[in-house]
């Protein structure tokens, strides 16, 4: 029995020796991992007090430069206000309604000082046409058409949220952009310029309320400031002349114009990628043409094709494409 | 006014008696034979026997009772279509009053104006319209011949070919090279081998994505270079090697048996080898003596052989000027020649050409893009107006609608062509 346990007791030591050696390896290792992890932990946050600092600094910074544009704004306005005081017969504009008021303080002093836009004041006036739909001012919010705050500028159809229809995105996809120009020739005809729009409204055929009410949308601008303060072009390329509406087309002319059409739009109406243009009422076909070939309408490919079609030849497409079934 | 087509072909025979043939001396409506099924045959035959409203006997001559596309046959390899969506009969045509008859034209006869098929008939013709495509000019890749075209297939006529290709690169090895030898000016569809390329990867991208892709190109420049480009390097990074001519990409040389493709010396062994051949018009026209050097010259006006008026060319076989090789522009080309046609044989109005043309192409899944120009007949040639092309660096919901227009755009062009 002594025999084994002589054996037993050097080996269990040596076990033991081999066991501690490795526990302390281990141990050293480990700590020294933790060493480092701190290390490491404690520079990360000096970076991060580094940062903060550098941002409470640029944060410092852009509160003097807000101060001071406010005391310039403050100064604009009462510049403004004793401009207006001078002409008692110019109404100050209280113009925004309630329900729609201007955003901020400089609102009334825009309208007032932008008349050669359009009277802004009557904008809101027309606007009323379109508050069943469309909200615009503090707080606006997308209703059944999305709301109107900086609509100068932004890419038709790609408003964040909003469901546009197929032909407005395709429209927004293909880079119109809301500016006095495109705006304007929307309202004047909204589906002359995107054909199945979501908005069910006729259009303003007066170019007054047009001007208008573009004047109003203006003071809603993230800057108004940069929107040029011309009036929307007295007659935009696509408000045609009841003459050229009047041309009288040549169905067989139109019938081999459209073979150039059917080579991408399908005849049988599928409108899978590209929309059909089957018994598409003459008026709009027209219009729908001159907006690509004016440029005002978007597309590439219809901007070309539309481009070199004179006004008999378009026509003379419409024609034959009414007469289509 | 309503019009309707259909209706039009049903009164067609009563019309048609009233009607003058001031071209045709003699008893009997004119004829028209077309050879050529694809985008500019099958358009001008459609065109003609809707346009004269049955006053014109039209023959349509094309080997395939089935047509795949050329067109879209790209996106079938990346797995975008399969090859049935690509399949087109010839049925609607022969409802349309079109006489198809599946035969080879095996000679022309421009003196009797006859066509002979290699089953023995003969078609007398008024007019004919040749639409051939392409074929490969001889010995144009050192080593590669037709007999070559199973081992290295060109798939630059899609069907079986197309089917081959694909499933070759998908039996590649693990990290295996998939080569591509593109054609010198000009060829059928110009950015078809880099949209091929594109597609490959896409394939190889899915299911093989340590495999590699070169291309010897004779061209320093070619058709969207910089869209592709930008597209390879966002899509594909690292995965494909162009070679341009300035690393020797014109110099190559096939070996179909030991599957080595030599380029400027350097032998790679690969896996699966594309060959596009430089190309010529389809041999039916060189057969009819149409040809100078490799194509047919036509009048941009009415796409009538500037050799013989009596024959109109169309689509890749032809030599027109400055439009490119593309079923779109044969489909442009054939309205015109069917106008012309129409004029000739039975007095209808003719308006003056007008062509267009839009290549689409696809990088990636919702990656498309494209490029497209408008034309007008010169008396030297058919010149470009005005055109226009995608823009590096587009959105992606720009880029999605435009794969989804060519998707339109493939619906349009073969109900245009098919009826």
């Amino acid at each position: 029995m002594s025999k084994p346990n002589s054996l037993v007791m050097p080996l269990v030591g040596a076990v033991g020796l081999v066991l501690g050696v490795t526990y302390g390896w281990t141990a050293r290792d480990y700590r020294d991992g933790e060493f480092e992890a701190l290390t490491a932990k404690v520079a990360q946050l000096q970076e991060n007090s580094d940062l903060a600092e550098a941002q409470v600094d640029e944060i410092r910074t852009l509160g003097e430069e807000k101060t001071a544009e406010i005391a310039a704004l403050q100064d604009k306005i009462a510049a403004l206000e004793a401009e207006l005081a001078a002409k008692p017969e110019v109404e100050v504009a209280a113009a925004a309604p309630e329900t729609a008021p201007a955003p901020e303080n400089a609102g009334g002093a825009l309208i007032a000082s932008n008349e050669a836009f359009g009277d802004a004041k009557k904008g809101a006036q027309v606007f009323k046409k379109c508050q069943a739909c469309h909200q615009v001012g503090q707080g606006a919010e997308d209703r059944v058409g999305p709301h109107l705050n900086g609509i100068f500028g932004r890419r038709a159809g790609l408003h964040d949220g909003f469901r546009y229809s197929q032909d407005m995105a395709m429209m927004g996809n293909d880079g119109l952009t809301w500016t006095l120009e495109t705006l304007n020739a929307y309202l004047e005809n909204p589906k002359a310029l995107v054909s199945r729009t979501r908005m069910n409204f006729a259009g303003l055929k007066d170019p007054q309320d047009r001007a208008d009410i573009l004047a109003y949308l203006r003071i809603f601008s993230d800057n108004p400031q940069n929107i040029p303060e011309a009036a929307p072009t007295a007659t935009p390329e696509v408000v045609l002349s009841q003459a050229v509406l009047n041309i009288e087309g040549d169905p067989d002319y139109g019938e081999y114009l459209s073979s150039e059409c059917t080579t991408c739009h399908q005849t049988d109406g599928g409108d899978d990628g590209i929309p059909s243009i089957t018994s598409w009422p003459q008026e709009d076909f027209v219009i729908a043409m001159h907006a690509y070939k004016s440029k005002l309408r978007p597309h590439p490919v219809m901007q070309m094709m539309a481009g070199r079609l004179s006004d008999e030849e378009i026509a003379a497409l419409a024609a034959y494409f009414e007469g289509l079934e | 006014m309503k019009l309707n087509r259909r209706g039009f072909i049903g009164a067609g025979a009563a019309v048609a008696a009233s009607l003058s043939a001031p071209m045709v001396m003699g008893a009997g409506k004119p004829r028209v034979v077309v050879i050529g099924g694809g985008a500019g045959g099958a358009t001008a035959a459609r065109y003609i026997a809707n346009g004269s409203k049955g006053a014109i006997d039209v023959t349509l001559v094309e080997p395939s009772r089935t047509y795949y596309t050329c067109f879209f046959s790209n996106l079938y390899i990346g797995g975008f279509r399969d090859i049935q969506s690509l399949a087109h009969s010839y049925g609607g045509l022969a409802t349309q009053g079109v006489n198809v008859v599946h035969d080879w034209a095996i000679g022309i006869d421009r003196d009797a104006k006859t066509v002979s098929l290699a089953g023995g008939a003969t078609l007398p013709y008024d007019k004919l319209v040749l639409s051939p495509g392409i074929d490969f000019v001889d010995g144009a890749v050192s080593g590669w011949d037709v007999s070559a075209q199973n081992k290295m297939p060109h798939a630059y006529k899609a069907g079986s070919q197309t089917e081959l290709l694909k499933a070759q690169i998908e039996s590649m090895p693990e990290g295996g090279t998939f080569a591509m030898v593109a054609p010198p000016n000009p060829y059928r569809c110009p950015p078809g081998p880099y949209e091929r390329v594109s597609m490959v990867a896409h394939l190889l991208k899915e299911k093989n994505p340590t495999a590699k892709i070169i291309v010897a190109d004779p061209k320093p420049k070619f058709s969207k270079m910089a869209l592709f480009q930008e597209g390879w390097a966002t899509h594909y990074d690292g995965m494909i090697d162009w070679i341009g001519p300035e690393f020797g990409g014109g110099n190559v040389e096939v070996n179909a048996d030991e599957m080595t493709v030599t380029i400027d010396g350097e032998v790679t062994k690969v896996d699966a080898c594309n060959v596009i051949p430089a190309m010529k018009a389809g041999k039916i026209c060189e057969m009819a003596g149409i040809t100078e050097g490799n194509w047919a010259p036509v009048s941009g006006h009415t796409m009538e052989s500037r050799i013989d008026p009596d024959i109109h060319v169309l689509g890749d076989a032809t030599n027109q000027g400055d439009m490119p090789k593309s079923g779109f522009s044969a489909n442009s080309q054939a309205k015109v020649a069917a106008m012309a046609i129409r004029g000739a044989l039975t007095g209808s109005k003719v308006f003056p050409a007008k062509f267009s043309n839009t290549c689409w192409s696809l990088i990636d899944t919702n990656d498309g893009i494209k490029v497209g120009a408008t034309y007008q007949a010169t008396d030297e040639k058919i010149a470009k107006v005005d055109g226009f092309i995608s823009q590096t660096g587009e959105g992606a919901d720009l880029r999605k609608a435009t794969y989804e227009e060519s998707i339109g755009w493939y619906a349009g062009i073969t109900s245009d062509m098919f009826g």
